[in-house]
Formats: C-alpha cells, sequence, structure tokens
C-alpha cells in the first residue's frame, strides 16, 4: 500500500465535503486523514485527503473523478516525496505529585515537543511533525500515562517551485489550469 | 397552513411625488418561471404538491409561455423529460415538490446521468427555517441525489434563483451532459425579490470548462494511428448524437473506409444502409462486429464508454489494438481501456479536426470479413428470427414489419430486456436520433414515459414504443399523462408473459429454475381503454401486418399489445465474464 496525498481545491461552499466523500465511498476507499481550510485566496478551499492504495491507476482514476465534482477547481495527487507535510498533535500527560518528572529538555530538544498548558496534575504538550516523528514521541512519552492524545489531519503543500504541479502524467491536465 | 405576508401584498403603486418609478419586483416562484422562459423552456413536466405550491400559483399566470405537463408519478416526469431531451437535444425539466415527489426522481435522475442526459430538476423544499426539523414531506434531496447529478443546490433566497437557474441550464447541456437538480424552499418561493429580476445567461464557470475542442497534437497523434493501421474499426457511441456529430462521422468514414459499429446508444447515428456500417456492438451485438473486436489493429471509439456490456471480460477485450479514444469526459479516458491516443474534446470539432489530417483509404477486404460472420449470423440467427416456424409471434418479426412499414425513420423507443436487445437488432434505424432507450441504469418502465417525452419533442416524427409486458406494469400510469394530451404515441407490448431475459439467464446459468420470472398479466387492453386509449391484441401471425397498420393508422395514441412466443431467447450472446470473440450463436 502506498500513501497518496490528494490536494483538492474548490469553491468554499455548502456540501462540498459529502460530494468529494461520496466518490471515495463509492470506491471503497477509506480515507487516512482529511484536512479542509480556506487557501489564500478568499473562497477557494483546501481539502487535504491521505489514502493508502495499492494501484496508482486507480488514484489518478480517482482523482479525474473527483475533478468533475462542479465546484472543483483543480485536483493533486502527491505521493510523499513531491510534498512537504506535516500534523500537529497534543498530549495531555498525567504529572501528579510525587511521580518522576517529565524532562522537558529531552521533550523540547530530542524532539521538538512544547508544553504549551501546564496544570498540577497534568500537562498538555503540542507535538509537530509527521506520522512517524508524533508516534515516536507518544512511544517516548507513553510511560508518563497518556490521559488524552489528538492528532490532526494532515497538511501539505508540494514541493515543486510552480505553485500547483500533480504528478499526474495526463494529455488533458493542462486545461484545467 | 403557512402564511406569507409576501402573498398578500398589493403591488406597490409608484409615489407620484418621485420621478423614479420602483421596480417591480417579482417573487421566486415568478422569477424561477421566467428563468425557465429565458432558457427557452416550453414544456415542463410536473406534478405539484405542498411545497412547490407557489410555483404552480405562478405557472397559472405563465400557461400560454408554457407548456406544463401533469404526469401521474415523478418518476414518469423525469423519464419523459428525459425523452424529450434525447429526442430534440435540449435541457429536459421536470417540476415536482418535497419529500417523496423528490425521491420518486431518484430512478430518472441516476438515469440522466449514466445516459448523459441532460435535464434540470426543480424541487419543492420545506421552508429554510424548518430545514433539519424533520418537517412533514422534508428530505435531504441534496444529500440523496449528489452522487446521481452532475450538479445540484439548495436555493433558499429569491434573490438567487436567475443565477442559480442560469448555472443549472449551462452544467446541465454543456460538456458531457447530465442532470441537474436545484431544491427550493418555500420561503424563497414565496419571497420577493429585492431587486428587479434580470436574468443573465451562463456562458462559462471558472471551476467547470469543459472542453470543446481538443487540442491539436492529440488530433494530430490519432491521426496518425488512423493512417498507420491496417484494420481500423470505429465504434460510434452516443457521443456522436449528442454532439450533432453525425454528418462528421459519415463524412470520416467514407474518406478512411473505416467500418463503423455502434454501441446501444449510439445506434441510428449511421444508417444500417450505409456500406461501412457493420453493425451492434456488445452483449447481443452482432457476431462480426464482436469477433473482430479482437482481430482490429485500431478500434477509434468516439463518444463511448467502453461500458461492460461491449466489452465482456476488459482483460481479454482488443488487447492487440491501439486504442484512439475521442471524448468529451477526461474521466472516462483510459477509466477501462487504456486510451494510446486520447482525444478530449466534443466529438464533432475532434471529427472535423481529424478529417483533413486523414487519408483516403480502402478497407474493402477488411469489411468484407465483417460479411462472412454476417453471413452465419443471418442463416443461424436472423432469419430463423425473421421467418420462424413457431406457432406463435417471434419479437424480431414484430419489431422488423414495423421498421419496413415505418421505413426504418419512426423515433424508436425500447424499455428494458430482451425486447430491447431485439428492438437494437431488428429495427433497421436510417435515420439520425431515431432510437432511446435506457442504456447504462437499465431502467424498466422507462420507455412508456420517455415515449412520451419524445413525442412532446418531436410532434411530426411517429414515435413507437416497444415494451415488456414486465416493463409495462412499473410506468403503466402514464397512460393517463398520455390519453390525457391525446399526443397519437404508438405503444407495442410484446407480452410474453414473462420478464424475458432474467428467465433467459436462468435458462442458460441456473439450469433453467425459473425464479419469480412468470407473470400473471392484466388485460392490457381493457386497462388501456379505462385511460380512454384505444387498442387490441395479436396473437396470430397472419394478424400481424393489419395490426400494425391499425395502429400506425390510428391518429391518436394507440396500444397494442402482441402475443409473443413465451421462450424465445436473444441470440448472439456474449456471456457475463466471457470474451467478446467467444460469443455465442446459441
Amino acid at each position: 500500500m502506498t500513501t497518496y496525498t490528494i490536494c483538492v481545491f474548490t469553491e468554499n461552499t455548502i456540501g462540498i465535503l459529502n460530494k468529494i466523500t461520496t466518490i471515495l465511498t463509492r470506491r471503497r476507499i477509506n480515507i487516512d486523514s482529511l484536512t479542509v481550510s480556506e487557501t489564500e485566496r478568499k473562497g477557494i478551499s483546501r481539502f487535504t485527503i491521505v489514502i493508502r492504495h495499492d494501484s496508482r491507476e486507480a488514484v489518478e482514476k480517482l482523482v479525474r473523478q473527483i475533478r468533475k465534482v462542479i465546484e472543483v477547481l483543480a485536483v493533486f495527487g502527491y505521493l510523499n516525496d513531491d510534498i512537504a507535510y506535516n500534523e500537529i498533535a497534543l498530549f495531555k500527560v498525567s504529572t501528579p505529585i510525587g511521580a518522576k518528572p517529565i524532562d522537558i529538555e529531552t521533550i523540547n530538544k530530542v524532539y521538538k515537543a512544547w508544553v504549551v498548558y501546564w496544570h498540577l496534575t497534568y500537562v498538555i504538550i503540542q507535538k509537530t511533525g509527521t506520522e512517524e516523528e508524533i508516534f515516536e514521541f507518544f512511544d517516548y512519552i507513553k510511560p508518563h500515562e497518556i490521559l488524552e492524545f489528538v492528532r490532526s489531519g494532515r497538511v501539505a503543500v508540494s514541493k515543486s517551485p510552480q505553485t500547483l504541479v500533480d504528478y499526474l502524467p495526463e494529455a488533458e491536465w493542462e486545461y484545467y489550469q | 397552513m403557512e402564511f406569507n405576508e409576501n402573498q398578500t401584498q398589493t403591488v406597490q403603486i409608484a409615489d407620484p411625488a418621485v420621478s423614479v418609478a420602483k421596480p417591480e419586483l417579482i417573487n421566486g416562484s415568478h422569477a424561477l418561471i421566467r428563468s425557465l422562459i429565458e432558457e427557452g423552456v416550453e414544456t415542463i413536466f410536473g406534478y405539484p404538491g405542498g411545497a412547490i405550491m407557489p410555483v404552480y400559483d405562478a405557472i397559472y399566470d405563465y400557461q400560454e409561455d408554457i407548456n406544463h405537463i401533469l404526469v401521474r408519478h415523478e418518476q414518469g416526469a423525469a423519464h419523459a423529460a428525459e425523452g424529450f431531451a434525447r429526442v430534440t437535444g435540449e435541457v429536459g425539466v421536470c417540476l415536482v415538490t418535497s419529500g417523496p415527489g423528490a425521491t420518486n426522481l431518484v430512478t430518472g435522475i441516476a438515469d440522466a446521468i449514466i445516459d448523459s442526459t441532460p435535464l434540470v430538476c426543480v424541487v419543492g423544499q420545506v421552508a429554510a427555517h424548518l430545514l433539519g426539523t424533520d418537517a412533514f414531506q422534508e428530505t435531504d434531496v441534496i444529500g440523496i441525489t449528489i452522487p446521481i447529478t452532475k450538479w445540484n443546490y439548495q436555493i433558499t433566497r429569491a434573490d438567487e434563483i436567475p443565477e442559480v437557474m442560469a448555472k443549472a441550464f449551462y452544467i446541465a447541456k454543456s460538456g458531457r451532459p447530465g442532470p441537474v437538480l436545484i431544491d427550493i424552499t418555500k420561503n424563497a418561493q414565496n419571497e420577493l425579490m429585492s431587486k428587479e429580476f434580470s436574468y443573465k445567461k451562463c456562458e462559462n464557470l471558472i471551476s467547470y470548462r469543459p472542453r470543446l475542442a481538443p487540442k491539436v497534437d492529440q488530433v494530430e497523434a490519432a491521426a496518425k494511428l488512423i493512417n498507420e493501421a491496417k484494420k481500423p474499426f470505429l465504434f460510434v457511441g452516443h457521443g456522436v448524437r449528442i454532439s450533432h456529430a453525425e454528418n462528421e462521422l459519415i463524412k470520416f468514414i467514407e474518406k478512411t473506409d473505416i467500418p463503423a459499429a455502434s454501441t446501444l446508444l449510439g445506434l441510428s447515428c449511421v444508417s444500417v444502409d450505409h456500406p461501412n456500417y457493420v453493425g451492434w456492438l456488445g452483449m447481443h451485438g452482432n457476431y462480426g462486429t464482436n469477433v473482430l473486436t479482437n482481430q482490429c489493429d485500431l478500434i477509434i471509439a468516439v463518444g463511448m464508454r467502453f461500458d461492460d456490456r461491449v466489452t465482456g471480460d476488459v482483460s481479454r477485450y482488443a488487447k492487440q489494438a491501439k486504442v484512439v479514444h475521442i471524448e468529451i469526459d477526461p474521466a472516462e479516458i483510459g477509466k477501462i481501456v487504456k486510451a494510446d491516443a486520447p482525444v478530449v474534446g466534443d466529438a464533432k470539432i475532434a471529427l472535423e479536426m481529424l478529417l483533413p489530417l486523414v487519408k483516403e483509404n480502402n478497407h474493402k477486404e477488411w469489411i468484407a470479413e465483417f460479411k462472412k460472420f454476417d453471413a452465419i449470423e443471418d442463416e443461424k440467427i436472423t432469419q430463423p428470427e425473421l421467418a420462424p416456424t413457431t406457432e406463435k409471434i417471434k419479437m424480431a418479426e414484430v419489431i422488423r414489419t414495423l421498421s419496413d412499414k415505418t421505413k426504418g425513420e419512426a423515433v424508436i423507443l425500447a424499455d428494458v430486456g430482451q425486447h430491447q436487445m431485439m428492438t437494437a437488432r431488428y429495427y433497421q434505424f436510417k435515420k439520425p436520433n431515431s432510437f432511446i432507450t435506457s442504456g447504462g441504469l437499465g431502467t424498466m418502465g422507462y420507455a412508456l414515459p420517455a415515449a412520451f417525452g419524445a413525442k412532446v419533442g418531436a410532434p411530426d416524427r411517429e414515435v413507437v414504443a416497444f415494451i415488456g409486458d414486465g416493463c409495462f406494469q412499473m410506468t403503466i400510469q402514464e397512460l393517463g399523462t398520455i390519453a390525457q394530451s391525446g399526443l397519437p404515441v404508438k405503444i407495442i407490448i410484446l407480452n410474453n408473459n414473462f420478464l424475458g431475459m432474467v428467465r433467459q439467464w436462468q435458462q442458460l446459468f441456473h439450469q433453467k429454475r425459473y425464479s419469480f420470472v412468470e407473470l400473471q398479466n392484466p388485460d392490457f387492453i381493457t386497462i388501456g381503454k379505462g385511460f380512454g386509449i384505444d387498442g387490441h391484441t395479436c396473437s396470430a401471425r397472419e394478424d400481424l401486418n393489419a395490426s400494425l397498420d391499425k395502429m400506425l393508422a390510428s391518429g391518436k395514441p394507440y396500444l397494442l399489445e402482441v402475443i409473443v412466443e413465451k421462450e424465445e431467447n436473444v441470440f448472439p450472446m456474449v456471456p457475463t465474464g466471457a470474451c467478446v470473440a467467444d460469443i455465442r450463436l446459441e
């Protein structure tokens, strides 16, 4: 299974999420993560959808089907190497009186994570990074008892110097630009 | 009962002291109807109900401009609009209420999207403040129809109406056509617009730009393959009809001398009399077209999508051939069959661009190969079907006799099943735009309302529907619509007292275990008469000619029931999962 990141640019109107997800559901493709936000251009939303699939061809077909949604302006499918990507995670970690203190220096310097909220009996640590980095930190902090853990969906931008570049070799692609 | 103060407002009289006349404001319902008129809509197929009543009140004032046809079930409205759209090439319009009115449209909308038929379905909805409250006849029709519409949108304010309707029509008919659903809340129908009504047709959208003229390099690459091919084979799809490319196609095949075969929905684009026409493709298509698909060296697919009923087992489909795929929907390129030379664009423009680039050629020997297969098929299947020795009439003779009587120039509808395949096989289409059937969805019950819609769209043409006894009972109530209109739609029920195609499959693949396929039918002629439609039953071969003559001579709607052989099978047949070259003749 290969991880693909699909970036979809749409007009920001009601119901677009539904119009896009139904295309995946119909083809029995599960969404690993999904992030939606407005882009640098007002009224244009950006969907970052992460899926895993063993057929690149199927993903290319999926991309073309998503492009058919009227409100969709552009769709790009990326492999991990094509993009800079990150996630953000928050850990609520138990710090009861008398327990072994957490090692802030290691957390900061080794794991590049930051305490964003202090409480008498717990702290909230924010960690950004890839899925792997977040889970490395997860394993490190686990002995301290994780009270709550939440991870965002992936956000990604392409590494290409062009504004939006797809890896799809389709002949029809230019006219979407 | 909803009270809306907008309805009770009298027209404001301009204050004589004010020199500038105030614009006359209209409510959403009037705006909707005026939008339809601006789009050139003359016919609406509809059914009123609570959440669409303000629009029906407005239609009352526009009866001279718009011909509203009251159907008997909303599914009938959708199929009638499809029949209308298919025969005219214009957008079919439906108008129904919320809840069940909307859900009854669903089958027709699903049918329209898979057969690329332009519809605008306007659906009433509960008032905006009631959305999400499970109000009476509220249903999430937007949610329901997302996967089966080209576009859908919910209007909640009257001011949105002109712009959204313009967009709806543009989307429905441009590019690859399809159904658009507009859900309009009751408050938007009732409230006054805040500004004067003005309408501007939509001509482009930022996010939707169907490509019409293909790229020159794509056309050149296609021309190269076409010029190099020794055994090229052209497939005529629905796209040829949609883009009105019939003339360009004929010029193309005459210049290149390439044999052309048709998909189900491409039938009638090329006359059966044309020397380059070699037949019909697919599961019940012709022997030669299927076998030689796996022997040609180039497929030129024009406006078709390699449906599984055409390809059979894709892994053994035309592997030896290169493929030129001319198609307006980029998502269809490479979806089923890899295209060596994709040409994304409108079929008519693509063929116009290709024509000067392709060489004049001679493929007589190659075309003669099809004729060899035709001779075998003719002897083993066609002749026995057309001149049977059975006591009972066979479907093929009815269809061919009608074909002869109408000179192959009638608008023919077929419902879904054996009679549909038989119609496609035995009607000799000689005039473009003459065959309407539910291809992709295979919607039983399609033909009766669609035939009505087609007759509305083409009142000067003879419109004949072939319908099975099973199909007929799915939308039988539309006899009422036909009777009320008085339009002379000719209906032929091919009655074998079976769900014939399912029975055929049960016979061939399920050891003749006939599971729920035999029907106890009503007396169709009595039913027809109950609706006010004249008709009679023909059960003897010697009466067939006179029966068809009587039907065709009638200036009114007419119902002819023909009792046909109970257990006949449609052949040739490419069984599901088989390769096209393994087509069975028996």
